[in-house]
């Protein structure tokens, strides 16, 4: 099917030219936060074609999803080809978001993570990130850049995650922020594979009710 | 492999190996218990992602933009919100209402799925797509024996047909809804839709004239042992 069969998605006289004319919304270096309501709401306007609800949520969002690339993936261009790829995903598949279903934000950091992860995963040899392991040293959320401004949110999940036993900690960790395979994992933590995945999944279990996410 | 519950946590943080997480898609298809508790894991793992948060460059706002303006979007689903009501009704809403089911699907696990190790899935919901969007798509349908309906679109452009059985009852775990094409009365094996109600692609039709459904002992059999419960014509 071509694309010229279907009506254009575009709310061209709207938007002005593609997206630049949009005056940006974002107001502070990590971008504008937008409710879970709101954001749901651009996601929803955008699988009906609206380039500018989706200009809103690339606002609001691009600080996280090119955040949590870099986190994973180390290289900040590489991170940002990512960024850009999740985005072009979300505008392409918006129709499949069911806002009954779970947050915008939690869909879109979904597919952040897997690409980010399959990205590293495809970009590196195990054995490069081991060494970089190695060389790391100990890696973990004291490393994040304290210049990114703090929001309350963050003291939350730093506060859960405190919480957590260490083990729990270090493998939800170690899979997240790194993307590490649970064999990976163990590897580094010199734990059983079996033990490390009862962890993370206790430690999801017990991250979840401290911050009070729906299960 | 140990109890495929235990993986949910390291599959809702992309700790799986590729093979693994394919084998769990598998699981999560039909496992209910699972597909409840991944949007919790999944919304608690990408709550980790707020620490993360990093000033960007404005390029990538207009590069994402720029892309936007060019790049068509999937058209809208239906969502599964008449399913219950309509699946002893025959015609479209039961077709549109198990379309819908797979894309349900797809929006918990497949959107996750967006990758080269979830290419079977993703292929799968294309053919499917395919078949279901084609211009000679045809419908039919048949009552069953025992109750609920058997209903198929085929293309014969495409050689191939979405069967979905609606209402079925569920078997035990030795027994399977298995379907046959028909070919002047000879059946030959066309795969299955499982236990319960659900849908699958049939990928050779060419020359049968209808898809007919029997109760088989799990994993299949060659020929049918059963009564057919109803055929549906192509």
């Amino acid at each position: 099917m071509s694309s010229s069969d279907r009506p254009s998605p575009r709310l061209a006289a709207a938007s002005g030219e593609a997206g630049a004319g949009i005056p940006a919304t974002t107001a502070t270096p990590e971008g504008a936060s937008g409710s879970p309501a709101e954001l749901s709401e651009f996601l929803t306007r955008a699988a009906r074609g609206d380039e500018i609800a989706f200009a809103r949520l690339v606002d609001a969002l691009s600080p996280t999803v090119f955040g949590l690339a870099r986190r994973i993936l180390r290289d900040p261009t590489r991170a940002e080809e990512v960024a850009q790829e999740v985005f072009l995903q979300v505008w392409q598949t918006a129709a499949r978001f069911d806002p009954a279903r779970g947050h915008a934000k939690s869909w879109i950091m979904t597919l952040t993570h897997r690409r980010a992860v399959d990205a590293v995963r495809h970009d590196q040899s195990a054995s490069d990130r081991d060494r970089r392991w190695g060389n790391a040293g100990e890696r973990d959320f004291d490393e994040v850049d304290e210049t990114v401004t703090t929001r309350l949110e963050h003291e939350q999940v730093r506060r859960c995650l405190d919480g957590l036993t260490g083990l729990q900690r270090e493998a939800i960790a170690l899979a997240y922020y790194q993307g590490y395979t649970y064999a990976e994992v163990a590897t580094v933590l010199e734990a059983n594979p079996a033990t490390v995945k009862t962890r993370i999944r206790d430690g999801l279990v017990r991250l979840r009710d401290c911050l009070g996410v729906e299960s | 492999m140990s109890d495929p519950h235990q993986l949910l946590g390291a599959y809702a943080v992309d700790a799986l190996p590729p093979d693994e997480r394919v084998t769990f898609e598998q699981h999560l298809a039909v496992c209910e218990t699972c597909r409840a508790e991944l949007p919790g894991f999944l919304a608690t793992a990408a709550r980790l992602a707020e620490t993360e948060t990093q000033p960007v460059r404005p390029e990538l706002r207009a590069t994402v933009m720029a892309l936007v303006s060019t790049t068509p979007q999937e058209r809208p689903v239906v969502r599964p919100l008449g399913q219950q009501r309509s699946r002893r009704r025959l015609g479209v809403a039961p077709l549109v209402a198990a379309a819908a089911s797979i894309v349900a699907v797809l929006a918990v696990i497949g959107l996750v799925v967006e990758n080269d190790r979830a290419e079977q899935l993703a292929a799968q919901t294309e053919r499917v797509s395919a078949v279901m969007t084609a211009p000679d798509a045809a419908e039919s349908a048949s009552e069953l024996n025992g109750g609920g309906s058997l209903s198929v679109v085929s293309s014969v452009e495409h050689g191939a047909a979405v069967v979905m059985g609606h209402g079925l009852d569920p078997l035990d775990d030795k027994h399977t809804y298995q379907l046959w094409t028909m070919h002047d009365g000879e059946a030959r094996p066309a795969g299955e839709i499982g236990r319960k109600s659900g849908m699958t692609f049939v990928a050779d039709v060419g020359g049968a004239d209808g898809i007919a459904v029997t109760v088989e002992p799990t994993g299949g059999s060659d020929r049918p042992t059963t009564d057919a419960l109803g055929m549906a014509r192509i």
